[in-house]
């Protein structure tokens, strides 16, 4: 089964119709985006039912570290975008220093995230506490795997960049469809766990 | 005004952060007391994410660009994903 | 001119009649033992299905957070279903196996290492002692004798319902195992975004730890999070592997060099 090579425009604004990365990773993009959907349906649900009790839990977390946590996945995802256009227009040196970045960011995310569950933990809210706890520590606890999954195929993207003779924009692009994802999903759960009330 | 694709990406990441921040506004109490339910600040909340998952998907993840099957499928599951969560939380 | 071929060209036709036809397959057909292995595959997890959601009514599971009481009235209401239903997965449960070799040689025809082939047989051997067999044991030995000391009966009784759906550890990894296979594979043994599918599996089976900390709510082992979403997921990426492993064996050419080469 061979793929039929694709021309890749330099820009990517020029009209022109493709898909972004290998579509089998859409695949994987789809699953997950559902299967999270359930998991936020359900938590949903779950609120309305001791909605009090959920938000007397919620106040214990820390919005402001919620709000840094979604800046810094944005800003990560922006540069691994950044690193693709960089990519496209054969800068290089550039993408390897916008994936650095977004590397990085993801590591400030996950630091972060440890010291807020060592907070949380502190407080004595533990998975086992009650319901809203249990849905906490779980979805930012999945979340987390996905960017530790992430930084895979940050690493694969690196491969590709580092030595000339690979540099497939296909795989570069796949790379970064996968971080964009747990972007997105970081997104959504910000706004059920620290704002949705 | 046609931007470059930089400087789209740059306005996109922009945006994203300032949705962001009215978000935490919606979301934080201002010290008014006991925190209650709010269906105005639920309604906010998941109407914000899906603009800011849809300007991911769209921007950043480039499918603005892609074959119109991807374009349908993600603006599907988005679409789904916000009745779901209306009908959850309302219903 | 290979010998397969050779063997192929010399051999009669197959005559018309259906039981003829088997038969022409038995003696001449060079995928055989594939196609024998699959069929396996289907008549297994149709028992597995009918066993243990029909006959032993584990699955969907009770509930984790039953008093003592309500367990032993649970082994006394379902006694013969466990005892008949498990019955049959004691002699019919090695027939899992069959899943496990044709996974394994799907890996073997791929370009990786055969660490992988490897690795994922050795998981797999032993996934059916702790994922299938231990739930079996513990709930037959309840069902076998009901009177015994309660606390016995929810001692079996956990153990059965943990053993399932806690071991999922050794399913995930191999899920792991083979999907990074399929994603390195450079003969296009199976499709890539099969491979992705595999790490979504491993990825949602994660979910099953929490059972062993919450008996009720949907992080318990009946859970809506813990099994049934799981369980979907699970569910239909059995048949997405059966299908394609179907595909694979119908295009399978037998007198290849690169399958010739692993024989």
């Amino acid at each position: 089964m061979t793929e039929v090579a694709r021309a890749r425009p330099t820009s990517s604004d020029d009209g022109q119709e493709r898909m972004p990365g290998q579509s089998d990773m859409w695949v994987l993009v789809m699953i997950e985006a559902i299967t999270f959907s359930s998991y936020f349906v359900v938590y949903t649900i779950y609120y309305c039912r001791s909605a009090e009790a959920f938000l007397r839990s919620q106040s214990q977390l820390d919005l402001a570290l919620g709000v840094i946590n979604t800046l810094i996945l944005l800003a990560s995802s922006w540069s691994v975008a950044r690193c693709v256009e960089r990519a496209r227009a054969g800068d290089h040196r550039a993408a390897t220093r916008n994936l650095a970045l977004t590397a990085g960011g993801g590591l400030l995310f996950a630091a972060l995230k440890l010291h807020e569950w060592s907070v949380e933990i502190g407080r004595g809210n533990f998975f086992s506490t009650d319901e809203f706890f249990s849905f906490y520590y779980f979805l930012t606890g999945m979340h987390l795997l996905h960017v530790l999954v992430g930084f895979i195929a940050l690493g694969v993207v690196y491969y590709q960049l580092k030595s000339p003779a690979r540099r497939s924009l296909e795989v570069i692009e796949t790379g970064a469809t996968f971080w964009h994802m747990v972007d997105f999903l970081w997104v959504i759960i910000f706004a059920l766990l620290y704002v949705m009330r | 005004m046609t931007l470059s694709a930089h400087q789209r990406l740059v306005a996109a990441w922009f945006t994203l952060s300032a949705i962001t921040l009215v978000a935490w506004s919606i979301g934080a109490s201002h010290g008014r007391g006991p925190i209650e339910p709010d269906a105005a600040v639920a309604f906010s909340a998941i109407a914000i994410t899906l603009i800011k998952v849809r300007v991911i998907i769209r921007e950043f993840m480039d499918v603005r660009h892609a074959p119109a099957r991807l374009r349908w499928i993600t603006d599907g599951w988005l679409a789904s994903f916000g009745l779901a969560m209306l009908l959850a939380y309302f219903a | 001119m290979t010998v397969a071929a050779l063997a192929q060209e010399t051999a009669p036709q197959p005559p018309a009649s259906s039981l003829g036809k088997l038969a022409w397959q038995w003696r001449h057909n060079p995928k055989l033992e594939l196609w024998l292995s699959w069929y396996t595959i289907l008549v297994f997890y149709n028992v597995f299905g009918i066993v243990f959601f029909g006959i032993t009514r584990t699955q969907p599971p009770p509930k984790a957070w039953w008093d003592l009481p309500k367990i032993v009235w649970w082994f006394h209401d379902k006694g013969w279903g466990l005892l008949v239903g498990f019955g049959i997965i004691f002699v019919m449960g090695a027939f899992a196996t069959a899943s496990t070799a044709l996974i394994t040689y799907s890996i073997r025809r791929m370009s990786v290492s055969p660490a992988f082939a490897w690795s994922y047989l050795i998981l797999y051997s032993l996934a059916a002692v702790p994922g299938m067999l231990l739930t079996c044991i513990a709930l037959v030995t309840g069902a076998m004798r009901p009177d015994r000391d309660p606390r016995l009966m929810g001692l079996l009784y956990d153990m059965g319902f943990l053993s399932f759906s806690g071991t999922m550890g050794i399913f995930l990894i191999g899920s792991v195992v083979w999907g990074v296979a399929i994603l390195l594979d450079e003969n296009a043994i199976l499709p890539k975004w099969f491979g992705y599918f595999n790490i979504c599996n491993a990825l949602t089976e994660v979910v099953v730890a929490t059972c062993c900390v919450l008996k009720s709510g949907p992080f318990a082992w009946d859970g809506v999070i813990a099994f049934y979403i799981n369980m979907v997921v699970f569910g239909i990426y059995t048949g997405l592997f059966i299908t394609y492993l179907r595909k694979m064996i119908e295009r399978e050419d037998m007198d290849s060099p690169q399958v010739r080469g692993i024989r």
